[in-house]
């Protein structure tokens, strides 16, 4: 049977269940949600490893085995379209999320509603499988929006302080803005096109390339530009990470922002308005996008998002907003690659550098959990994320200043840790396309570089009178922690070996030379 | 200060006592023939959800506290989910949402427009119904419980 389905059914079922499990009170709900995540995690890592051995996309309809209607030539029906990128965020994003929820077991105890939480939780993981495994184009804004507004709530939780309240109500509204942005450029696609399914846009418009659908993608690159956090929008994020419950923000850092951002802007482009297609249609002489102009804009702004958002995270204070906007910063890596993967569309240039930004996706997720899991438990046992009122933590917490040490050396890409690898590959594509650009994303690292070396000296240092008394969190809170730093670690030691046989195999995947996105479904339309 | 809570006069009370089962017949029949008429689970749940504002507005809070149990709607907003996906899995033999009660199920594949139609869609309109009443109706709830204006 397809094991596909469940990777839905399954936080969908604890969620929904979360309200009658908790009446059996005491610590049922927690060990529920762990159970949930824990079983989604194994079922994302069987669909994953489905994909990678059969290096085939995934296609999976709703309501029936065959996704064209009756009688006609095109599909009707939802269908859920997995190809390796897609499977690898879904891993990714239960990976993280289970570590998440087995971290707030200890982190959250403090708090009320705890049932509202880990029903939140469930369903905010549920959105962004959703996100990265649909293949519909009303089913991702579906998807994305239950994301979104699981965020919002969870953002908010802590409603008894006013920031959680202030970030909750900016991110809402900003937010909500750029998801009718999303659904704006869906209704104009739908109008023009007729048809909802990613797969079958992407003919339709390579049929027929009108303004509108020029318009629609405006709209849709510019709200999920919003929802990835990319600089002249970033506002939203510096100040709901360090707001949320420090699980959460690993969540929102770590997934949020790669899974609605990110991987929807690339699968949009590459899976929608793929310029292999059009590149193909132009030699024809036929109408076409030429979509440069795009690959240009998006690595504006990523230029933009490497330097502010690493520059910004100089000069914070508090130990969770540097983390914020180091996030940022992280983001316009990724979105570099994208940019360059798509003007160096077909070469091998563009080739390392889809690879970088996959491989960079997965990395920062890993890296910035553990980051702001290590916020956490600075908050859980001292009280403060001030780093002016922090200093010589190692003595009292030393499992957590080694973490974090390795957590930092990893995100600024020393050499034998896992961020080094997709970096390097960012930064060789970048100085092959334009040595511009690798000056651009050289100073961003540099910026990094100081902006973590600052949070290092709050860790060493002479002990200040706040941390004389801590100790380290308890169990619930370090594994969490261990299995994050052992995961960097074989990351590192093996980084060349990934990114050969899982990175490379996903940026081609992406890449589509072949149109393989279109070919899985008009598989089906040639059998009917 | 007993008033402050159900300032309602008597012939609101009075109409409400009469119109409370007319919207809420109304709502149930939208949410039962939402297969065959327009409505369905999301509108029908909505007009019962409007009974139960009409009962909070009329009747007060201090009447709602003994009435409506927290811990009781909550736990039918789950069942509500959990009917849904159930109804939604029960042809998963053939795919996610497949309606197998329509093609080959023993009930609800009568002729098509008539009650017991439509395979699981009434089960679905039902599980909907109930998730969007109980859901306005604890979160209404909630919201007028809510603290008071000052400290």
């Amino acid at each position: 049977m397809n094991v596909l389905p469940w990777l839905i059914i399954t936080p969908l079922f604890g969620a929904f269940s979360m309200p009658v499990i908790s009446l059996l009170g005491g610590k049922f709900r927690e060990y529920w949600a762990v159970i949930v995540s824990g079983l989604t995690l194994g079922i994302a890592a069987k669909v994953f490893y489905t994909v990678w051995k059969s290096n085939e996309i995934l296609v999976y309809t709703l309501g029936d085995t065959n996704p064209i209607g009756n009688g006609v030539k095109f599909p009707i029906r939802i269908i859920w379209e997995v190809d390796l990128f897609g499977a690898l965020l879904a891993l990714t994003v239960t990976f993280v999320s289970f570590l998440a929820i087995l971290y707030s077991l200890e982190y959250m105890k403090h708090d009320t509603g705890l049932d509202k939480y880990y029903t939140l939780t469930l369903v905010l993981e549920l959105g962004m499988i959703g996100v990265v495994i649909t293949g519909d184009i009303f089913n991702f804004y579906v998807f994305l929006e239950i994301m979104s507004i699981a965020s919002y709530a969870l953002v908010a939780f802590r409603n008894d302080t006013w920031e959680g309240i202030e970030a909750g109500v900016k991110y809402m509204f900003v937010g909500s803005l750029a998801s009718s942005f999303i659904l704006l450029g869906i209704a104009l696609l739908y109008g023009q096109y007729g048809t909802l399914t990613m797969a079958y846009l992407a003919m339709k418009i390579a049929e027929n390339p009108t303004l509108i659908s020029k318009v629609a993608l405006a709209f849709l690159i510019g709200g999920l530009l919003f929802k990835s956090g990319a600089v002249p929008v970033h506002m939203w994020l510096s100040d709901a990470h360090p707001a949320a419950p420090s699980s959460i923000s690993a969540m929102l850092s770590g997934l949020v922002i790669k899974a609605g951002g990110v991987y929807a802007i690339a699968r949009i482009i590459f899976g929608i308005f793929n310029p292999g297609l059009h590149g193909y249609l132009k030699t024809f002489g036929m109408p076409a996008f030429n979509l440069n102009t795009l690959g240009w804009i998006i690595i504006f702004f990523a230029c933009l998002t490497l330097v502010i958002g690493n520059a910004m995270a100089v000069v914070q204070n508090d130990m969770k907003r540097l983390f914020a906007f180091s996030s940022v910063g992280q983001i316009g890596y990724i979105l570099l690659g994208f940019g360059i993967g798509i003007v160096a569309y077909g070469d091998k240039i563009g080739e390392i550098a889809l690879t970088g930004a996959v491989y960079h996706i997965v990395n920062h997720a890993v890296i910035k959990g553990l980051l702001f899991f290590i916020a956490g438990a600075v908050i859980h046992q001292v009280g403060t994320k001030n780093l002016n009122e922090l200093s010589g933590l190692a003595r009292r917490m030393p499992f957590t200043t080694i973490s974090f040490i390795i957590g930092a050396t990893a995100i600024i890409g020393l050499p034998p840790l896992n961020g080094f690898a997709s970096k390097w590959l960012i930064y060789e594509s970048s100085a092959m396309y334009n040595p511009i650009l690798a000056v651009v994303a050289v100073i961003g690292t540099v910026f990094s570089l100081i902006a973590y070396t600052r949070v290092l000296f709050t860790f060493l240092g002479v002990e200040s009178e706040k941390v004389k008394m801590v100790k380290e969190p308890g169990t619930a809170m370090i594994v969490p922690m261990l299995v994050l730093v052992i995961i960097i670690l074989v990351m590192g030691i093996f980084s060349w070996q990934i990114s050969d046989k899982i990175m490379l195999p996903t940026a081609k995947m992406l890449e589509q030379l072949n149109g393989e996105y279109i070919m899985a479904l008009l598989k089906f339309i040639g059998g009917g | 200060m007993r008033a402050q809570n159900s300032d309602m006069g008597l012939i609101v009370k009075t109409m409400a006592r009469a119109t409370i089962p007319l919207i809420g017949i109304f709502g149930a029949y939208v949410i039962a023939h939402g297969h065959i008429t327009p409505g369905g689970g999301f509108q029908g749940g909505a007009t019962i959800a409007g009974a139960g504002v009409l009962f909070l507005v009329a009747f007060g809070l201090s009447e709602a506290k003994e009435k409506i149990n927290k811990n009781f709607y909550s736990v039918l907003e789950g069942i509500g989910g959990l009917v849904f996906l159930a109804a939604g899995m029960l042809g998963l033999g053939v795919a996610f949402f497949y309606n197998i009660l329509w093609h080959k199920g023993p009930v609800f594949n009568g002729e098509a427009g008539t009650l017991l139609s439509a395979g699981y869609l009434s089960m679905m309109n039902l599980a909907v119904g109930l998730k969007v009443y109980t859901g306005l109706v604890s979160a209404l709830f909630a919201i007028a419980l809510f603290r008071r204006w000052k400290k």
